[in-house]
């Protein structure tokens, strides 16, 4: 995830610099009060260490591969580690009277993972580091005193601030990159359908409107060439789906005109989620597929989409025979309303309702009602 | 004879459109490759009818555009919108703009000359596709919180759900037992209401921002 890491980057490299600084003024706390120091020796050797500690984990936090939350986690023992020697370095009067503000060896060196912690894994993982390191001083102390609290309350609130801030820089550029993709695509698919329209589609549309007056093999020619019209006209109208999930139902249904079928649809996208858009399309395909089979040669199909806000109605009606109800009861027992079950178990699983209108010359006329639950519940 | 007006980017189909024509015993009084020569055009050849595409390459204004100026100045003018599949929102904007109707450009010939023949007459050609737009729009609007905008009587609403499934007049007239000009005039009347709103939202909006007088 390249544009991710390019926001994330500046934020790292404050958490590096951020490390750095402290670790000089730990350095200066050390050499400052190492002449009260019980294990002076011992006081060297923790400077060491945190210079050590400091390159290697700024090297570490400076590279997107090695900034893993196992690093942060090390990170944070490590500091830990040496924040608790200060126990065996100071002085019990160093340690326990926080008034002469004899910091612990680490001093403001130990922000480092909570910092460190924020930016990788957000608000919570920065305030329980911050916690864990305020935990770790108070205990190291063995007293809670104002000035630890204040210093509990920086570093918990410091971890959270940061770790919100990371996160919503981190869901804005991702969205700025589905958007930029989103778009591209978008802007690649019109130029060519501009250039289609105006050239293919155009001569297609010629031969058919002229082809389709003759008879014979010319009829036919002029048949197959308006399919292809209609067909590559809807592919340039129909749209992916978009980055909520969601799709356009009446976008995805104009796909399946043809000569014999005609879809009516709102000027308006009608947003469904993309999995109930594919079963609504396969219910409207198999109904035609039904008029198909049944409706004789002549017999012609329209769809509606219509968007009522809490639901959406999809009705697909033939001008063929249709059948009477007792026909279709008799049928449908014997087994040969194949469709008919298929389509009432889509829309059955969907969770939707389905009502079938036919008679002898009224044609088949099926009304699927679809409800938005999702949406209503985000309301 | 009808006097038609053909307006169309693509040289072969406003060619061939215009021959249709011709042969069928029409009278093509003009062509023009986009909105802005129509609108220089129309004035001087006064055609019954205008068959006009909504996106020209050569930019401009586009066909809806096109459509509310030619209305505007000279009412007389009927417009028939020629689409391609997919721009519904811009066939929605003509039809609103006073375009008479819409048909696809995969119409056939015959249906083609009916649809002019009744765009001359008058009448609002009711395809299918139309009325799936207008109940479209009347269903986004009924969602609106805004109370003035125009709605739909139930009847109305039924007439087009029927209309937009494929129904004749004459078999909605039977479904619902009303008489075949019943049938038409609620149709008629769906698109009326719906051009009158969208004039009045214009003027409203031209007041509001100071582009003309109270």
């Amino acid at each position: 995830m390249p544009a991710a890491t390019d926001i994330m980057t500046p934020l790292w490299r404050g958490v590096v610099v951020l490390r750095v600084i402290t670790a000089a003024f730990a350095i200066v706390a050390i050499i400052v009060y190492h002449d009260g120091f019980v294990r002076p020796g011992l006081g060297w050797a923790v400077l060491a260490g945190i210079a050590v500690w400091t390159v290697v984990i700024c090297l570490a936090y400076s590279d997107d591969v090695t900034r893993r939350t196992s690093v942060v986690v090390i990170d944070l023992l490590v500091t830990l580690a040496l924040m608790g020697s200060s126990a065996l370095v100071l002085s019990p009067e160093q340690l326990t009277e926080v008034t002469q503000r004899t910091p612990l060896l680490t001093t403001v060196w130990a922000s480092g993972p909570v910092v460190a912690a924020a930016v990788q894994g957000g608000r919570v993982a920065g305030a329980l580091f911050g916690l864990a390191v305020s935990v770790v001083d108070i205990w190291l102390r063995g007293l809670f005193t104002i000035d630890l609290a204040r210093d509990t309350l920086l570093l918990v609130g410091t971890g959270f601030v940061l770790g919100l801030a990371a996160t919503a820089a981190r869901r804005a550029t991702e969205q700025l990159r589905r958007s930029a993709r989103a778009e591209a695509a978008t802007a690649e698919r019109e130029r060519l359908a501009r250039s289609i329209h105006d050239s293919v589609v155009q001569v297609l549309a010629r031969v058919r409107a002229r082809g389709g007056q003759l008879d014979g093999e010319a009829g036919e020619l002029a048949r197959l060439a308006g399919e292809q019209e209609i067909a590559l006209r809807c592919l340039f109208s129909a749209k992916a789906p978009d980055t909520t999930g969601e799709q356009d139902l009446a976008g995805a249904l104009r796909l399946l005109a043809g000569p014999r079928v005609e879809v009516s649809v709102p000027a308006t996208a009608v947003p469904l989620p993309a999995a109930d858009v594919e079963e609504l399309v396969a219910v409207a395909r198999e109904a035609l597929a039904n008029t198909a089979r049944h409706g004789g040669p002549g017999a012609k199909s329209w769809i509606l989409v219509e968007d009522l806000g809490t639901e959406v109605a999809l009705t697909i009606r033939d001008d063929g025979p249709g059948v009477d109800n007792g026909q279709l009861a008799d049928a449908e027992s014997a087994g040969r309303m194949g469709v008919s079950r298929s389509i009432r178990g889509r829309v059955a699983d969907l969770g939707g309702t389905l009502t079938l209108g036919t008679g002898p010359g009224r044609g088949t006329e099926w009304e699927v009602r679809l409800a938005r639950i999702q949406q209503d519940l985000l309301r | 004879m009808i006097r038609v007006m053909v307006v169309d980017d693509h040289p072969i189909w406003r060619a061939g459109v215009a021959r249709d024509l011709v042969e069928q015993d029409f009278e093509v009084v003009a062509t023009a490759a986009d909105g802005a020569a129509a609108l220089r055009i129309v004035p001087a050849v006064t055609p019954d009818v205008v068959l006009m595409d909504l996106h020209f390459a050569s930019g401009g204004p586009s066909g809806a555009e096109t459509t509310r100026r030619i209305i505007d100045t000279w009412p007389d003018i009927r417009v028939l919108v020629l689409s391609a599949s997919g721009e519904h929102a811009d066939v929605l904007a003509a039809v609103q703009a006073g375009a008479s109707g819409y048909l696809m450009k995969s119409a056939s010939v015959e249906e083609l000359v009916t649809a002019v023949r009744r765009t001359a007459e008058g009448d609002a050609v009711f395809t299918a596709g139309l009325a799936g737009l207008l109940l479209g729009e009347y269903r986004r609007m009924a969602l609106d919180p805004r109370t003035d905008s125009p709605r739909l009587t139930d009847r109305e609403t039924e007439v087009l759900r029927q209309v937009a499934t494929g129904c004749t007049a004459r078999q909605i007239a039977e479904a619902l037992g009303i008489s075949h000009r019943t049938v038409e005039n609620h149709v008629q009347a769906t698109l009326r209401k719906l051009q009158l709103h969208n004039r009045v939202e214009l003027t409203r909006y031209a007041i509001e921002h100071g582009l003309i007088d109270q």
